[in-house]
């Protein structure tokens, strides 16, 4: 009896699905304009350009203005642009993963060989990181930038990593291989 | 009665005009295994026909005649359970060429995974106890497999999605209605089953959806689109980028860490 009423859930649940793809259209070729856009940046990732990110979540200045009395206003109003500031920072970095992760799929798509296991241990590490990173962006919007003074110190060494990051992607490359795959890239869009 | 010879008859005349289609445009040297599924049920439903109009079943008597038509149209069923895998395998590889990249890293994963359906798909129709007659033991063995093939059609449909590739007209309608009928019918399969008032719906019902899946195949043959190439640059070693990847995945992780 349950076997028959699971066959007919599962049964209907993959028409659905079937009927679900066939409703999305044919799927898009993975180089896309955005796409384009993706390899571009992912020369220069965004993540990187926070070059200060350590001072950015550091809350010594932060302090200091609160001890004096007449400087709270000015302490709060620190404290705001610091929260934009750092949401801003960890958008970035979603960003960045979801472009490194975006470009993998890419170069996979075009023959680079790779295991199934591989395939899943990186969705698996992208979807951690990026729950684990919108934590953190729920956390700062909760309790304000300084909440986590042992994060403020990792984060530097993050933002190290995915610079180093991408400047290995990039150099991994060789130069006449790179602007082949744009080429294809452009191509593929037009 | 009148219903079911116009849709038996609506099915072969269906299944002539797709290895008509086949034929005429040379597709088939293309789908080679589509074309010999195709031409397998062809010749199944035209001997099913042929018996539904000679030698129908009457439940009123019992002789050799009577006999014939349920046992050859079950029968039928059960070989075309296996051969279904044909289009499966077909689909695959229209998608995923062999001497695609793609194919060479997925491949041995979805075997694994094609493998382990295969034997949920045994386990299924083998503990199934409720054998009442030698009906439901076809029922079961279409729908035990029927989600089987699903999955595989699906699994294959989404990877490529993932990865981008382009499906053509061709596969993607081929696949998408195989997929949807193997789906319908698993689920009308185990209501029959499950409800015997759904028996009378269930005579009519599979046998239209399969009517539909064959109306969907010639439409997507009627143009030939077969699936674009997938561009294949050079192998560019991936370690590096493992070994990237994991640094910015770990150092975004020690991130929380207290």
């Amino acid at each position: 009896m349950i076997n028959l009423i699971f066959f007919t859930i599962l049964g209907l649940a993959l028409f659905g699905s079937f009927i679900f793809i066939a409703l999305q259209g044919s799927p898009k070729s993975l180089p896309d304009s955005s796409a384009v856009q993706a390899v571009t940046e992912i020369i220069a990732l965004e993540g990187s350009s926070f070059a200060n990110a350590r001072r950015l979540l550091d809350d010594t200045d932060y302090q200091a203005l609160c001890s004096n009395p007449d400087l709270r206003r000015l302490a709060q109003r620190l404290r705001n642009d610091r929260k934009q500031l750092a949401l801003t920072w960890i958008s970035s970095l979603q960003n960045d993963l979801i472009r490194l992760w975006r470009f993998r799929r890419f170069l996979i798509q075009r023959g680079v060989p790779s295991s199934m296991s591989e395939e899943l241990r990186t969705l698996q590490a992208l979807s951690l990181s990026l729950v684990l990173l919108s934590f953190i962006r729920l956390s700062i919007r909760a309790a304000g930038p300084f909440a986590l003074p042992r994060a403020t110190r990792q984060a530097g060494q993050l933002v190290d990593s995915m610079s180093t990051g991408a400047a290995l992607v990039l150099g991994r490359i060789p130069v006449a291989g790179w602007a082949e795959i744009e080429r294809s890239w452009v191509k593929s869009a037009a | 009665m009148f219903l079911s010879g116009a849709i038996c008859v609506a099915a072969v005349s269906l299944e002539l005009a797709t290895l008509l289609l086949l034929v005429s445009k040379g597709v088939w040297r293309s789908y080679r295994l589509f074309f010999v599924y195709a031409t397998w049920l062809f010749l199944a439903n035209s001997a099913i026909l042929v018996t539904f109009l000679y030698l129908p079943a009457d439940s009123h008597t019992i002789n050799w005649a009577s006999r014939v038509y349920p046992a050859l149209y079950w029968n039928i069923d059960s070989i075309d359970v296996v051969l279904r895998f044909v289009v499966v395998w077909e689909v695959f590889h229209q998608i995923f060429p062999k001497s695609s990249g793609l194919n060479k890293s997925l491949s041995k994963g979805l075997a694994i995974v094609a493998f382990a359906l295969l034997v949920v798909g045994c386990g299924t129709f083998l503990i199934y106890q409720n054998y009442t007659g030698p009906r439901s033991i076809h029922l079961a063995l279409d729908r035990s497999f029927g989600v089987v093939q699903a999955f595989m059609i699906l699994g294959t449909l989404v990877t490529a999605r993932y990865y981008g590739v382009k499906c053509g007209r061709n596969v993607r309608g081929i696949a998408l209605a195989f997929g949807g009928w193997v789906s319908i019918s698993t689920a009308t399969n185990a209501m029959a089953d499950l409800a015997s008032p759904f028996l009378a719906y269930w005579y009519y019902l599979r046998p239209l959806s399969f009517v539909v899946m064959i109306a969907v195949w010639i439409w997507a043959l009627w143009v030939y689109e077969p699936n674009p190439p997938i561009m294949e640059s050079e192998a560019i070693e991936l370690d590096r980028w493992t070994q990237d990847w994991n640094r910015t995945i770990s150092t975004a992780r020690t991130i929380i860490r207290p």
